[in-house]
């Protein structure tokens, strides 16, 4: 990658963001992944608690977009990054610029498309 | 101020060769399945997951804001053998990755910044851990229906 080229010039926000991933966003999906994803499907909550009108009410306060919001886009920058560096230690730092650049790209609309999700609510 | 130029990368080469030169670095041809490589690999792998993860929860908050009818088709899909499944996996690698997250962040720290110093690496871990467990315990609750 030449110097001057946009992912060295990004370099601090997209560290910042990627360490927002893994650490807010990591510790944000836990919960969600384990009552959104599994204890509710599997019935071992009551159906109520995730209910539309309660899911709804929890979800369209500003406190709850907020959360929200870091639940949706932050590990999007965590796993961009993680990508980006599962094909360098794969032999493929040579078309890093490519990888990382359509890596972040993808975490950019995921962002984006996260903030519509989080304000139609 | 003058501008700077980016090094040329044998500037450092000396100008007549010697009898011996050293040999280019080259990557040894285990290195692909050598166990700290499968450590890494293992590691950029959760980077797809969450990628996966995260699209799922907009998928899911977008069924939320698109009404009671898509929401309830979002909910009838979560509750797939296949999607749950999934979600598992999700929730190992979260767990993989904080693990190896907070067993690095305590080396990571600065001896001090300014006046302050950070608290003894134990500490340190305990105090993430302790965040980690409080976070998850505090949002399942209030997701589960106990609080609110």
């Amino acid at each position: 990658m030449s110097q001057g080229h946009p992912l060295l010039k990004l370099e601090p926000l997209i560290w910042f963001l990627f360490g927002q991933g893994i650490m807010i966003g990591s510790i944000l999906m836990t919960g969600w992944l384990l009552v959104v994803g599994v204890l509710a499907p599997l019935g071992i909550i009551p159906p109520e608690a995730l209910g539309y009108e309660r899911a709804h009410m929890l979800a369209s306060n500003p406190i709850g977009r907020f959360i929200l919001l870091g639940i949706l886009a932050l590990p999007l920058w965590k796993g961009a990054h993680h990508v980006r560096h599962f094909f360098i230690d794969r032999g493929y730092a040579a078309h890093d610029a490519t990888i990382g650049g359509l890596a972040y790209l993808v975490a950019t609309l995921g962002s984006i498309v996260s903030l519509v999700a989080v304000i139609r609510l | 101020m003058p501008a700077t130029k980016a090094a040329h990368p044998e500037a450092m080469a000396p100008a007549v060769n010697g009898p011996t030169r050293t040999a280019p670095p080259m990557q040894p041809s285990s290195w692909k399945t050598s166990p700290r490589m499968k450590q890494y690999s293992r590691f950029g792998l959760t980077g797809w997951i969450y990628l996966l993860a995260s699209f799922a929860a907009i998928y899911i908050v977008y069924g939320l804001g698109s009404g009671p009818e898509a929401y309830a088709q979002v909910q009838a899909l979560l509750a797939n053998p296949l999607v749950i499944a999934f979600h598992l996996l999700c929730l190992i690698s979260v767990g993989f990755v904080l693990v190896r997250f907070f067993g690095l962040f305590p080396k990571a720290q600065p001896a001090r910044i300014g006046p302050a110093k950070p608290p003894p690496q134990p500490v340190l871990k305990a105090m993430l851990y302790g965040l980690w467990a409080g976070a998850t315990l505090v949002l399942s609750v209030i997701l589960a229906g106990g609080i609110f």
